[in-house]
């Protein structure tokens, strides 16, 4: 039983091959449907946002089941297979685990350590189990993911700080005045920019939106196209920047609009209330120097720009750490991924000891029949808590092999030693009988802890 | 006895360090935790003294101090927890641990005079506690603001911008901590001159009543203080002196109080040597 990732994302394929697949568009449940229609995975979950499109499966054979996926993704799509082969990876096992992980944690991201991603795995996840094509392997290796996702995302500050310009400056307002509920804006001009700067602050929150231009008209037409703001004219600007707390600039004015002075005499009236100026005009509307008054704060386009660029870079440092926290769930899930392939052999082992147990208890019954029922349960018992321990030692060895050629070598080795027939049949078993097995191991792993403790009790 | 508290402030001031430092949630819910036991430790501590007097240990200098931290640490609990914001207590936690070692190494007296039973005593001085543990606070979050300030005004967008709350949190909490101090630091100011007249007229001869005159170090500081505080909260009010102007002054203010409430009161005044 294997676990494989078959996709394609913003590394392998250019943005015209990605938006031909995107499963979204047509609902992931509905893929899941088709997917599981075709019979060759055994459980299946698909990521689908704009930078890719994943196809999470566990199959027998990876081989047969990576083409039948690439396959899916072509007919599904209606993309011609040979175009799409070029761009489509395949991982196997503990890779593809890492893979998802570093997908939910952000590392994978165009924008390393953007925050919807683990809410597009977790809803992935949601579409699998509603359509019941998630089973017990990918519901661990999701849940893991999250584990993950949250772990970068409260250790390490990978998805701290604005990456783009207008998030700078709307996360600086906030760093300023706490919120923008409530809060006045002033535009100086009424060109594209300043509309869009206005309408991504409107968006935020702010309560009054005023456009000042020099022609009123283009003011207003501004102002109907933000929807809710007002336009004053020209004149009016020093009374509107009196009563405003964020001033975007965004003229076309060849020299600055507002000096120094200018400023320092519209400060007056205001008590001092901070004024956070964003200068996005080229060249620029307002004087450097007036960033020099007490509570003035004035970034230009290069400042919010140098600000992304700070933040991009304290996230990329913050890469290694998230990498860390990567590999200690890997490990983890990596440890019950590999035990899950010796679990048949597992399974087999204590088959056949309880098979000899039995069979010698029968070959014993014309001795112990003379016992009376307690003492004929006693010895059912002992004989039953003897093997368990002998059980115990080569279990656990099993189970915390670290590599599968290892595991594989040990389960050979047992199968020949103790003539394990059963063992690979068992391994072909269906989920749901592979599911019983694992149940079957944690009881009987309750008992090991039982026999444990009653083998140390007389110690104490 | 002032010892384990002070131990437990110690271990709090560390996790608050760890906290600020990697922002883990854990080591947040760690350092709130140590700090809350500290705080109980100091009430056991505060409440053992308070039986063994009879009254609440403010008598002299070193208990004033230890009740003075207690204080600031349930004032610094009680915004931690109404703002859901840990970053100060790096900064408050190094005030406590370096003020309880006062009388962790210097121990208490318990021993009071009878003319210092009397309710007017009480309320003074624990008006004026009151004052300058809600000074402290304002102090620790000017100076928070004046670093968050400086980094925004600077354009450079680093350490304290990703830990701190913003610029109009730290300010509003700053006012709310003057006036409220200011508030405390004038009654306790009218209570005690009240006290001092009451003193003088009852026991004339007594030591305590002596020295009672506005010329006294410790008064003349106090009075400072009411000055600069007052100039703050009518600066802020009137001429628009709020921000980093009014975090200075909660810095110079304190930096006042803290002269008076040791180096004044060890070695200078000669009225509220009790």
């Amino acid at each position: 039983m294997h676990l494989l990732l078959v996709g394609i994302s913003h590394r392998t394929a250019p943005v015209d091959v990605r938006e031909r697949v995107d499963f979204s568009a047509r609902g992931l449940e509905h893929a899941l449907r088709a997917l599981a229609a075709r019979g060759t995975a055994h459980e299946a979950v698909v990521v689908s946002t704009c930078n890719r499109a994943e196809l999470y499966a566990v199959c027998d054979d990876v081989a047969s089941t990576r083409d039948d996926l690439t396959a899916f993704i072509s007919e599904f799509h209606g993309v011609d297979r040979t175009a799409l082969a070029p761009h489509v990876y395949g991982v196997t096992d503990v890779d593809a685990a890492r893979h998802l992980f570093r997908v939910a944690a952000g590392l994978d991201s165009l924008v390393v350590g953007e925050p919807q991603i683990l809410g597009q795995v977790k809803e992935a996840h949601t579409a699998a189990t509603q359509a019941r094509t998630s089973g017990p392997l990918l519901n661990r290796l999701f849940h893991s993911s999250f584990a993950v996702g949250k772990r970068v995302r409260t250790e390490t500050g990978l998805g701290s700080g604005a990456v783009s310009v207008a998030y700078a400056a709307v996360a600086l307002a906030r760093k300023i005045f706490g919120t923008l509920q409530g809060r006045t804006v002033a535009v100086l001009g009424a060109g594209e920019i300043g509309k869009l700067t206005a309408t991504h602050m409107k968006a935020q929150g702010v309560k009054h939106v005023t456009i000042v231009s020099r022609t009123m008209a283009h003011a207003v037409r501004t102002a109907e196209a933000i929807g809710g703001a007002a336009a004053a004219p020209w004149d009016d600007m020093d009374v509107v920047l009196s009563t405003s707390d964020i001033l975007i600039a965004a003229t076309g004015a060849a020299a600055p609009i507002l000096t120094k002075a200018h400023l320092e005499a519209v400060m007056r009236p205001r008590w001092n209330r901070p004024l956070f100026i964003i200068d996005i005009a080229l060249p620029r509307d307002v004087e450097a120097a007036a960033g020099e008054i007490e509570q003035v704060f004035l970034y230009n386009i290069d400042d919010l720009q140098a600000t992304v660029r700070e933040n991009l870079a304290r996230r990329e440092s913050e890469v290694v750490r998230a990498e860390t926290i990567v590999g200690e769930e890997l490990d983890r899930f990596g440890a019950w991924f590999r035990s899950r392939g010796v679990i048949p052999t597992v399974v087999a082992l204590r088959q056949r000891f309880e098979q000899v147990r039995k069979s010698e208890l029968d070959r014993l019954e014309y001795k112990l029949s003379g016992l009376p029922p307690e003492a004929r349960a006693k010895v059912d018992e002992i004989t039953h808590l003897m093997f368990e321990k002998l059980l115990l030692a080569p279990t656990e060895q099993l189970k915390a092999l670290g590599d599968s050629e290892t595991a594989a070598v040990y389960t050979e080795a047992l199968a020949r030693l103790f003539g394990l027939a059963d063992a690979q049949a068992a391994k072909d078993a269906e989920p749901c009988r592979r599911e019983a097995a694992e149940n079957k191991v944690a009881s009987d792993n309750k008992v090991e802890q039982f026999s444990r403790g009653r083998t140390r009790a007389p110690r104490a | 006895m002032n010892a384990v508290p002070l131990a437990i402030y110690a271990v709090a001031l560390v996790a608050y360090a760890w906290h600020f430092a990697r922002r883990h949630p854990g080591a947040g819910r760690a350092a709130t935790t140590f700090l809350v036991s500290a705080a109980l430790a100091h009430t056991f501590v505060i409440g053992v003294q308070t039986m063994e007097a009879g009254q609440v240990p403010i008598a002299d200098a070193t208990s004033a101090i230890s009740t003075f931290v207690w204080l600031l640490a349930l004032a610094y609990l009680y915004t931690e927890i109404t703002t859901d914001e840990r970053a100060m207590g790096v900064f408050i936690l190094p005030l406590l641990v370096a003020l309880q070692a006062i009388p962790a190494v210097v121990g208490v007296d318990p021993r009071r005079t009878a003319l210092l039973r009397g309710p007017l005593f009480g309320i003074h001085v624990s008006s004026l506690l009151f004052a300058y543990a809600s000074f402290a606070l304002a102090c620790v979050i000017g100076i928070t603001y004046v670093l968050l300030f400086k980094e925004i005004k600077a354009k450079h967008l680093g350490f304290f911008y990703t830990r701190l709350p913003s610029l109009e949190t730290l300010d509003r909490m700053n006012q709310r901590a003057i006036v409220i101090g200011w508030i405390c630091l004038t009654i306790g100011l009218i209570v005690g001159a009240v006290f001092a007249v009451e003193t003088k007229a009852s026991s004339p001869s007594a030591g305590v009543s002596q020295g009672m005159s506005l010329l006294d170090p410790k008064i003349i500081v106090a009075l400072v203080c009411w000055v600069v505080y007052s100039f703050e909260l009518f600066a802020a009010r009137r001429i628009g002196w709020g921000g980093r102007r009014a975090a200075y002054l909660s810095a110079v203010g304190f930096g006042i109080v803290l002269l008076n409430f040791t180096g004044v009161s060890y070695f200078l005044t000669q009225s509220h040597k009790f």
